[in-house]
């Protein structure tokens, strides 16, 4: 098998409305915080792995290019990796595969998004083809809240107690986030704030669904030799798994979903993971909606098919319970796309490595990282751990 | 464990506009290659494909799209922006990681539903400083071959020369797009676009998509008896703004630099065999021909004139006919791999070269004036 | 049957709103003033025009602007005949690289104010004298193209 890899280093900005900068001087503040927080120069990186959402995000075009500077690139390979939601989690990815290859030792990862400088629904509805699809599906809400009213079909939930568990994750979360300096949305909410909140596409309301948020994560990932070197505390990647299914929505069971159950499954072997519940100490899981991420704490095994909101409402996945998801608020309180799953990646290198600050989960040695992307289409993720 | 990589074969369409959409094509080619090879889809390990958002008839999420057309349904995989020889390295990197045997590489591109090419690398500009002087590929191209030519006296007839030898060379491919016998003064009459680039020395905008299956040393062996092995790969990024940057050396000699170095070769021009250098405008040819040391700075006009990158030269350069002949702006650099692939198992047909190919280099580049570039050695 | 062969059209249209930060801010309001600024890296010293918000080179922060010639010399130029669906600017016009006396890198802009129907004209009058100046429309925009284009001397 390849050679072992780890994160040393992750950097991110404040995400948010960020007028006050232009979008190159946005990436080399992620840029340079990954630098510092690694104690590293360009001179020491190998090759650089950048990618965001497509350019019509923010209107400009092949942003590598843009950004050659700003990500410190110049006189270095690179390589641009973009696969819409999962861009993040593909990008840490790409960063390990050439890590693990041999073909690099040190490799910097860096994922963004500006996204109040462009119109994102408008743009995620170019993501539809103009032969069967574009008129239909009313934004990226109208996807996921097909796929809500599935799943308590489906299980037979009722619509309040699913209510109320998305319910839960939601004002968990906003409320999280006040312990993440990094984190968008941060709010103390009550739960009628969430089961009242105006309704964007039923049974979504306004506090079940994630921002638009400016910002950009950068991540450094070595080889054993280079991080037992320059790191006191590396973050060992231990498993990876990708997946797509088809595009056509509508041809493939997105509840039950085969292709986030085969992600995680390839992750899983990898890491020797056969209890997750048990054996995770803390999963970053991609949530741009309450519900989605209850569907995937069952597809990911943490708790029986059907059983995800009676787990949450236990308080089986909050912050002081068996499997903390999300301490970092998530998906649902940040979301600068290109960046998201690459934050999710950060966080959970964070966490094995202890640098979660006021969020850290304490005595976290094995962390899952997840990214969702397309019209409920990819799934990625990253499994890291404290010890090789 | 074995450190080798090989190309087991390659599939490709033709250039010119064809009336299957997008999504039949691309499923054809995939099909093509996994036929050829004997491995099923559910065998190969995963897809790395080469797709860009911008060149994607306005549907962006580009991988979303053509994910299941590209053989990808239910499978890892990921795909590679800006420059399709990158998708060619992370397949390479997925095997010598010991996860994947067998990776289908995949460029995708119909340029027949895009708006030119001109239009949509205007977009590549910075919107402060660049966007409102119209920037696009084709203007700063022109800037560079201007300074090409008041810097060593580079004559207009050297770069239509180029022209003149990959249309004439296309006529011998079956999936060139443009192909013709011309002559010099067809080139140096043909509309001025923007002097002084000229219509003929200006790529098409093609289709184009090209499957590669790699494998690892062991699945390679059992699957072809001529495999094509990964040698050596480079890139380089040079900085964005035109006007910092010095037109004339970019960083094509970094990326060869490294692809050299990894392949072991101290004398480019002895020790390859048949070169696919992108040259969307024909002047870069010389000016990229410099760059990787087939001749050096200033001499690119002199090194056609004398007939050595003909295909009965000693250094032949796109006999396929290049980018020139056939240009599906996002698939090119594969398109290039896959001409040398055929060139070293003996199969390219009619535009086979006389001579013995055991070693061939494969080029890339995009950005303006050649702001990225990626060069790829492989061989037997 | 023989292959049906149709394609229909679609256009997409899409608003943008960039954040323009302080140095190009300054940039803009320079012009709005006939002046044409740029900022010095205090690590190299490098004059760069228009102004950045970092050195690429050197990675450090600039700021202070300093006012620089409206007088330079063409580096590399080209004369637009043809237009592309959505180009701002109608041929025939030049674009080019020019360096402005003092600057360390070259400005992007326009070369005019003389005939620009023929080829071979322009190629004589570029090459008697590269000099350029900037001249300045009367309305402006705080745009890049409040300098309507630089003039040979």
């Amino acid at each position: 098998m390849g050679r072992a890899v780890a994160i040393i280093g992750m950097g991110q900005t404040k995400h948010g409305r960020r007028y006050d900068v232009t979008y190159p001087d946005l990436v080399r503040e992620g840029v340079q915080a990954a630098f510092e927080d690694a104690s590293l120069t360009p001179a020491d990186i190998d090759g650089v792995v950048f990618g965001t959402m497509p350019s019509m995000m923010e209107g400009v075009a092949m942003t590598h290019f843009y950004f050659a500077d700003a990500l410190r690139a110049v006189g270095k390979p690179m390589m641009k990796t973009e696969t819409c939601g999962t861009t993040g989690m593909s990008l840490a990815i790409t960063g390990y595969y050439w890590v693990a290859s041999g073909l690099a030792d040190i490799v910097l990862v860096v994922g963004s998004e500006k996204m109040h400088e462009g119109d994102s629904q408008a743009t995620m509805s170019t993501v539809l083809e103009p032969f069967y699809l574009r008129p239909f599906l009313a934004g990226a809400p109208g996807v996921f809240s097909m796929l809500a009213q599935s799943w308590m079909e489906r299980y037979d939930i009722p619509e309040d107690k699913g209510r109320e568990a998305a319910g839960k994750i939601s004002v968990d979360h906003h409320k999280d986030a006040f312990d993440n300096p990094y984190a968008h949305i941060k709010k103390d909410l009550s739960m009628e704030d969430v089961t009242n909140g105006k309704v964007i596409t039923y049974p979504y309301r306004l506090w079940d669904i994630c921002p638009n948020s400016d910002g950009t994560c950068a991540v450094i990932f070595a080889s054993e030799e280079k991080a037992k070197k320059l790191c006191a505390r590396p973050a060992w990647v231990k498993g990876v798994g990708f997946c797509g299914d088809e595009y056509w929505y509508g041809d493939s069971d997105k509840v039950a979903w085969e292709c986030a159950i085969d992600t995680a499954k390839q992750a899983y072997k990898q890491a020797g993971i056969t209890n997750p519940l048990k054996e995770l100490d803390v999963a970053e899981v991609y949530n741009p909606f309450t519900y989605v991420e209850l569907i995937h704490y069952e597809c990911f095994g943490f708790c029986e098919p059907g059983k995800a909101a009676e787990a949450t409402l236990k308080g089986t996945f909050s912050r002081g319970g068996e499997l903390p998801c999300d301490p970092s608020g998530g998906v649902l309180c940040t979301n600068p796309i290109g960046a998201t799953a690459l934050v999710r990646v950060a966080e959970a290198a964070m966490q094995v490595a202890g640098k979660a600050g006021d969020h850290q989960i304490d005595g976290a040695k094995t962390a899952l990282a997840h990214g969702l992307g397309g019209v409920s289409q990819f799934n990625g993720m990253m499994i890291l751990g404290s010890s090789l | 464990m074995s450190n080798r990589v090989a190309i087991v074969d390659v599939a490709q369409t033709p250039g010119s506009e064809s009336s299957d959409n997008f999504l039949d094509q691309l499923y054809g080619v995939c099909k093509e290659v996994l036929d050829k090879t004997g491995v099923s889809r559910e065998e190969v390990g995963c897809v790395i494909s080469a797709a860009s958002d911008v060149f994607h008839g306005g549907i962006s999420c580009a991988n979303a799209y053509y994910w299941d057309s590209g053989a990808g349904f239910l499978k890892n995989g990921s795909r590679q922006d800006g420059e399709s020889l990158l998708a060619f390295y992370y397949g390479v990197m997925r095997i010598l990681s010991g996860h994947f045997d067998t990776v289908l590489v995949v460029g995708i591109c119909k340029g027949s539903e895009n708006p030119s090419d001109d239009m949509i690398t205007h977009f590549y500009t910075d919107p402060f400083y660049q966007r409102q002087v119209g920037l696009n590929e084709i203007f700063a191209a022109a800037l560079q071959m201007r300074a090409y030519m008041d810097t060593y006296g580079i004559k207009e007839e050297q770069c239509a020369q180029v022209v003149v030898k990959n249309l004439g060379n296309a006529l011998r491919n079956p999936y060139a797009h443009l192909k013709q016998r011309i002559d010099l003064e067809d080139v140096m009459q043909s509309r001025v676009l923007t002097d002084p680039l000229k219509e003929m020395e200006c790529a098409p905008k093609s289709e184009g998509m090209v499957a590669l299956l790699l494998a690892s040393e062991e699945k390679a062996k059992e699957l072809t008896e001529k495999p094509v092995w990964f040698k050596g790969f480079g890139s380089s990024m040079d900085t964005f703004y035109l006007g910092d940057r010095n037109l004339l050396e970019s960083e094509i000699t970094n990326a060869a630099k490294q692809a050299y170095a990894m392949a072991g070769i101290k004398d480019p021009r002895k020790e390859i065999d048949v070169a696919e250098i992108t040259e969307p405008y024909a002047f870069q040819e010389l000016l990229w021909c410099e760059g990787i040391g087939f001749c050096g700075p200033g001499e690119g006009g002199k090194l056609i004139e004398s007939g050595a990158t003909q295909m009965n030269g000693d250094i032949p350069v796109n006999p396929s006919g290049g980018v020139l002949a056939n240009n599906p702006y996002v698939s090119r650099g594969l398109y290039r791999l896959a001409e040398v692939v055929l060139q070293i198992k003996g199969q390219a047909g009619e535009r086979q070269l006389a001579k013995d190919v055991n070693t061939g280099l494969a080029h890339g580049t995009h950005g303006f004036a050649g702001q990225f570039h990626a060069v790829a050695i492989v061989g037997t | 049957m023989g292959k049906h062969f149709s394609t229909f059209r679609h256009d997409v249209w899409l608003p943008y709103k960039f954040a323009v930060g302080q140095v190009f801010k300054a940039f803009y309001d320079g012009l709005k003033e006939e002046k044409i600024l740029g900022n010095q890296c205090q690590s190299c010293g490098k004059i760069f025009v228009p102004p950045r918000s970092f050195c690429p080179d050197c990675n450090v922060d600039m700021g202070d602007y300093t006012e620089v010639s409206q007088e330079g010399e063409i580096v590399t130029w080209t004369l637009a005949k043809e237009a592309f669906f959505g180009s701002p600017l109608d041929p025939p016009f030049i674009t080019a690289l020019i360096r402005l006396d003092g600057v360390s890198c070259d400005l992007l802009h326009l070369v005019g104010g003389f005939d620009l129907s023929d080829v071979t004209g322009v190629r004589q009058r570029i090459k008697k004298n590269r000099r350029v100046r900037a001249v300045w429309n009367d309305e402006k925009q705080g745009h890049l193209l409040d300098i309507k284009y630089f003039e040979p001397l």
